[in-house]
This record gives structure tokens, C-alpha cells and sequence, in this order.
């Protein structure tokens, strides 16, 4: 199939009314979920997922994604309105958002979020577009022992960069890669820990695990501390953005995509450094450095280009490559897995014509958050007002039937529960859950490509550094080991010295 | 940050489960096809390559820990939990358990109706007319998706079938 003829085909699939009323829905469905504090991005993409079933591939790959983009424009609003970001990476739109909200801009302060969301999302969607196709055509190369060096390159990073510690990044990646085990072996035909029970022969369910990891422990925290939402919102105030405060900041705007584009290429980085280096960067350049913190409209524009830039560049590693970038992206080859897709070189070269209807459709998501933004802006008030005792209640009522209608299984419901209590244990004991659910899913792939690595070389571990790619990847593991032990040193050494720094002075005892 | 205690314990449970997947788990639980062309290729050879792995990892943790200088208490996130929060989080736990038996038997509609109005009860039991409202719509709303629109087999339960 030609370009052209790919590109048409994908056109008729995104041009139906389903397709683009999907995407729409996702939207507004993520904008709501973002904005309700203690929903997450990542839940109401994990929630959603279950309702895709009964849908065509491409509305229900555009309704989760329509989620995931709105779910992290979202969490931008309660981070304006009452300093509650909706998810991490609004932590550092709240820095300059609350303050202007207190000065009775909020409007402003939306707004200006808004249009820096749209245009980073735009531009996002424009690398992967350019980007995604170029790097599945080289992927194409690849033959197992450079897929196995990259995704231990890709779990490297993910573990090293999603928690405090590189080792307890290790061990959760470690819990995934055994948990992916469980089954029956497919090359011998034998059972590994299935425990006699049937159940467990075909592995456990990917979706039951990730609901579990990521909407229970929410859950058992709230259930532990049931607080009511402390502060009161914020009045809108005025919103209409002149056009030299738009034009102040869109130089910020354009480097905080790029850097987001840039950091959401990266499996494992995500969007949070993403908006708090684009923060950064935009304080050190701007001529009002000095306004920062404390209500310049310049920071909310930098903070949320580097949330949304990420958003399509994440999906470059995931389409191209197959490998996910972050949580979100992980559930969302979920979605493909369930209509028999595999994200990857291969999906560019058998379903073109999907490829490009996802394309076009991010780009009309870029369009469509604008409008569904603005109304979500306004409406903030009755969301924000959602009680959390009878949130999170919903949300388990949604998890048991959404985990049941992946299988029918009443198992996968048990598994849910299980992995609830797993993520909770690992939400208190510091342990990242990133790591452990896209291991996970990476870990049949791994164990597979170093499998067929072995048959080819029968047996000759010497397969893994014979080609230019593998040993760029094994360069590229130990260089990211080596920067992430030192920057965990680094911290270590700063934190002594403030502790150091904050001990009163010893007094002898002799004197 | 955990108190230094409670890492060098971490460390020390994840070297155990190390030790037992190795020892046990995998002599145990993982068949082995009669004849293996390749030890790479074994069932069991992945398996022990983590179970190592988690053993290095653990005990590196606990060393870790151990060398490390202790953390200042109010930068320590202690792992205690007062008597309220472990009954409720107890509360919670069996009522997960009991709605995992009660999805079969009393069928996942009115199951599910029970557990929303229990959890709102376990956590205070505030706005609970809405919390009632609530329980009763959300499990139908999803019923009818499910079982009229997706063709999900929703469990009926052998008391109170629902059209």
C-alpha cells in the first residue's frame, strides 16, 4: 500500500461520525477525570479501557486517547483553581497558576494553559507524525537480539527515572518480569507457577493487573484517610488573554514543546520533568524572571507546553517501536492488544491505514481539546464538588465490571484485588508501580527475542554484542545506569549537607 | 523516605523471596518438558535469572540502607498506622473478600450495589441518601451497557434476576 493510498484509507476511517463523537467523548471524559482531585489521567484511561471492547479498533483507540490528552489538560484546572494538581506533571502549572487565581486571574491563568496545551499537543502530534514512520522503517532492521537490547535499555531507564532509587525501580521492574511469567511456557508447553489452577495457564490478565496497580490503591488510600477537599475555589475572574500576553509567551510555549517532545520520546521519562524543565528553562530566559512564583502568566504558558508535549511524543516509542514510554501508553497497547494489534514496526507496514487515521485523528484532537477545554474551564465548579466518598466507591464499581467484561472472568476480578493490595504495599514502601506494570507487559517480548537470540546463535551469548545496534544499546544501558547512580549520589550528597547544614552545633561536654 | 529500619527490613524480604523463589518456587512450580535442547531455553532458566537478580538487588538495598546515615524524622515517612486506619483498611479488605464470594452467588448488580453503600459507610458514612442514589444507578447504567450493548454475560446470581 502506497503512502497515499494509506493516508486516503485512514482519512475514510477518521472521517466517520463514530470516530471523530469518540474521539470528542475521550476528551471531555479526560478533561472531566483530570479535573476531579484524586482521579488521575492514568485511572480514567485504565477505566476506559474496558468500554472499548465492543468498539472498532479505531474509535476505540481514539476514545482512550482522547483521554489521555485530555485527562492531562485536566489536571491543569484544580491546579489553578484550588492547588490541587489532577496529576503530577500540573505541579509546575500550579506555581504560577494558583497565585495569578488569587489575584483574581484564574481565567487568565486558564486560558493561557489552554492555548499552550492545544499547541504543544499540535506540535507533539507533528514529531510523532514525521517521526514515528522514519524509525519503524529503521526498527524493520531489528532482529531479536537488538529488540532484547533495546527493551533492556527502555526498562533501564524506566526503572532508574520513575522513582527515588534505581534499585527499587530494578526490583519492581524485576516483580513485573516474574509475574509476566506466569503461564504456560510457550516453547516447552509446560506450566510455570499456575498452582494447578486452570486459571492461570493462559497468564495473568494485563488489564486486571493494570487496574489493579493504578485505580485500587487510590482507593485503599482514601478508605485509610478519608479527607474531604480542604479550599475553596477560586471565581474565574476575567479570561480573555491579550494578544501581547499570548505573544510574551509563545516563545516559551514553542520551547516547552520542543523539550517535551524531546523528553516524551524517551520510554520512561514522562511528562512531570518534562513541565518542570520547560519551567525552568522559560524562568531563566524570560526578561520577568523575577515574577515567577508568584503569578506570571508566562510560567502556567512554559509549565503546561512541557506537560502536553509529551503527549504525542510518547507514543513514537509505542507505535514505532512497541515499546511504551510511560503508564498510559502501556494501558493504551492494551487497546491494541484487545482488537489483535501489535504496536511495532510491523503495525506501519500491515495496517497503514490505522496508523494514519490515528494520525489524523491526534491532530483533530489537537483542535477539538481547544473547544471542549473551554467549556470544561467553565463547568470546573460541579466537578470540583464531586464528594470523594462516593467517588471512589464508583470507581471500584467501575473497575469490577470493567476487569469482568475483559474475560468473563470472575478470576481476573480476584486478580484485580490482588495486584490492589500489591500497588498499595509498593505505594507505601516506595516502590515505583511504572516499572513493574511496563515490565509486565515487556516481559513475554524480552524472554521471546532472547529466546529466538539463543536458537539463532545456539546458545552463543556472544549474538547480543555482534551487530552495531546492540552494542549502541548496551552503550546507551550503562550510560543511563551511570547518570542515574550519579544524580542519585548527587541528591544523596545534598541531602547530607542540608541535614548538616540544619544540625545544631555540637557543644562539648568537657567545656 | 522510609526510616532506615524499615529499608534494611525491604531489603532483607525482597533477598528471602529471592532465596525462596530460587530454592523453592522454581524446583516446585515450574514443569520441565522431559528433554531441553538448549539451557537457555529451559522453562526454568528466565525465572532463575530474576530470582538472582532479586537477590542481588535485595541485599545491595539492604546494605544500602544499612551504610546509609539515618534519616532526619521529619523527613521519615513512618510506616505506623493508627487503630482507626487499620480497622477500616481491615473492614475494607473483607468486604473485598466477601464481594469477590457474593459476585457468583447474589450476581454483580446487587453485589456491587452492596459494597458501594458498605464503603461509603466504612469511610463515614456522610451523604449516604446520595450514596444509596448513587449505588443503585451506577451498577444498573453499567449493567445495561455491559450485558444490552457490549454483550458481556453480567453474573446474574441464582436469587433476583435482572431482564
Amino acid at each position: 500500500m502506497s503512502f497515499f493510498d494509506a493516508f486516503v484509507q485512514g482519512f475514510a476511517l477518521v472521517a466517520q461520525w463514530e470516530s471523530l463523537a469518540f474521539l470528542a467523548l475521550g476528551i471531555a471524559i479526560g478533561v472531566v477525570a483530570g479535573a476531579i482531585p484524586g482521579m488521575s489521567a492514568t485511572m480514567a484511561v485504565a477505566l476506559t479501557l474496558p468500554f472499548t471492547f465492543a468498539m472498532q479498533p479505531i474509535t476505540g483507540i481514539l476514545l482512550l486517547l482522547g483521554v489521555y490528552k485530555g485527562g492531562i489538560f485536566g489536571g491543569s484546572i484544580p491546579a489553578i483553581l484550588i492547588k490541587t494538581p489532577g496529576t503530577p506533571a500540573s505541579s509546575a502549572t500550579a506555581l504560577d497558576g494558583y497565585p495569578m487565581a488569587e489575584q483574581g486571574k484564574a481565567g487568565k491563568a486558564l486560558s493561557m494553559a489552554l492555548y499552550a496545551s492545544c499547541i504543544a499537543d499540535f506540535v507533539s502530534n507533528l514529531a510523532l507524525i514525521l517521526v514515528a514512520g522514519w524509525l519503524a522503517a529503521f526498527a524493520l532492521n531489528f532482529g531479536p537480539p537488538e529488540f532484547f537490547t533495546l527493551i533492556v535499555f527502555s526498562l533501564t531507564i524506566i526503572a532508574g527515572v520513575s522513582g527515588d532509587s534505581l534499585l527499587k525501580g530494578a526490583v519492581a521492574a524485576l516483580f513485573g518480569l516474574l509475574l509476566a511469567t506466569v503461564g504456560m511456557d510457550f516453547i516447552g508447553g509446560t506450566n510455570r507457577f499456575t498452582f494447578g489452577s486452570p486459571d492461570m495457564m493462559a497468564g495473568l490478565n494485563f488489564i486486571a493487573v493494570l487496574i489493579g496497580l493504578f485505580a485500587l490503591p487510590e482507593i485503599f488510600s482514601h478508605i485509610r484517610n478519608p479527607k474531604e477537599r480542604e479550599g475553596n475555589v477560586r471565581k474565574l475572574g476575567d479570561s480573555h488573554l491579550t494578544r501581547e500576553e499570548f505573544r510574551g509567551s509563545l516563545k516559551s510555549i514553542l520551547r516547552g514543546s520542543a523539550i517535551g517532545v524531546f523528553m516524551g520520546s524517551i520510554p520512561g521519562i514522562g511528562a512531570a520533568p518534562s513541565a518542570f524543565l520547560s519551567y525552568s528553562e522559560a524562568r531563566r530566559a524570560s526578561p520577568n524572571r523575577e515574577n515567577f512564583g508568584k503569578g506570571e502568566i508566562e510560567g502556567v504558558a512554559a509549565a503546561e507546553a512541557g506537560n502536553n508535549g509529551v503527549a504525542g511524543a510518547t507514543l513514537i516509542p509505542l507505535l514505532s517501536l512497541g515499546i511504551p514510554g510511560d503508564v498510559i501508553t502501556a494501558i493504551i497497547i492494551g487497546a491494541f492488544m484487545i482488537h489483535g494489534l501489535t504496536p511495532g514496526p510491523l503495525l506501519f507496514t500491515n495496517h497503514a491505514d490505522l496508523v494514519y487515521a490515528l494520525f489524523i485523528g491526534l491532530i483533530a484532537s489537537s483542535v477539538l481539546l481547544l473547544f471542549i477545554g473551554w467549556f470544561a474551564v467553565r463547568g470546573f465548579r460541579y466537578v470540583a464538588d464531586i464528594p470523594s466518598n462516593l467517588l471512589f466507591p464508583s470507581v471500584l464499581v467501575l473497575c469490577i465490571f470493567g476487569v469482568f467484561a475483559i474475560n468473563n472472568s470472575i478470576f481476573d476480578v480476584g486478580v484485580m484485588l490482588v495486584m490492589g493490595l500489591l500497588g498499595y504495599a509498593m505505594l507505601l514502601l516506595k516502590f515505583p508501580a511504572a516499572p513493574f506494570l511496563i515490565a509486565f507487559i515487556l516481559g513475554p517480548l524480552l524472554e521471546d527475542k532472547f529466546r529466538q537470540s539463543m536458537l539463532m546463535s545456539r546458545g552463543e551469548l556472544d549474538i547480543f554484542v555482534r551487530g552495531p545496534i546492540t552494542i549502541i544499546f548496551w552503550c546507551l544501558t550503562v550510560i543511563s545506569v551511570v547518570l542515574i547512580v550519579r544524580s542519585t549520589m548527587a541528591a544523596a550528597r545534598i541531602r547530607r549537607q542540608q541535614r548538616r547544614t540544619s544540625m545544631p552545633p555540637r557543644t562539648g561536654t568537657n567545656g | 523516605m522510609l526510616a532506615r529500619r524499615d529499608e534494611i527490613i525491604v531489603g532483607i524480604v525482597i533477598l528471602c523471596f529471592g532465596v525462596l523463589l530460587l530454592t523453592v518456587l522454581i524446583p516446585n512450580y515450574v514443569e520441565v518438558p522431559r528433554r531441553v535442547r538448549l539451557l537457555a531455553l529451559a522453562p526454568y532458566f528466565w525465572p532463575n535469572i530474576i530470582g538472582a537478580l532479586l537477590v542481588l538487588c535485595g541485599g545491595l538495598l539492604a546494605v544500602r540502607a544499612y551504610f546509609t546515615p539515618p534519616t532526619p524524622p521529619e523527613q521519615t515517612e513512618s510506616l505506623a498506622i493508627s487503630q482507626p486506619e487499620a480497622l477500616r483498611l481491615a473492614g475494607t479488605l473483607l468486604l473485598l473478600v466477601a464481594t469477590l464470594f457474593a459476585l457468583p452467588r447474589l450476581g454483580m448488580v446487587w453485589t456491587t450495589m452492596i459494597t458501594f453503600v458498605a464503603m461509603v459507610l466504612l469511610t463515614g458514612g456522610k451523604r449516604l441518601v446520595w450514596a444509596i442514589v448513587v449505588a443503585v444507578l451506577l451498577p444498573l447504567v453499567l449493567y445495561i451497557f455491559f450485558y444490552k450493548i457490549a454483550g458481556v454475560a453480567i453474573p446474574q446470581g441464582r436469587f433476583v434476576r435482572l431482564p
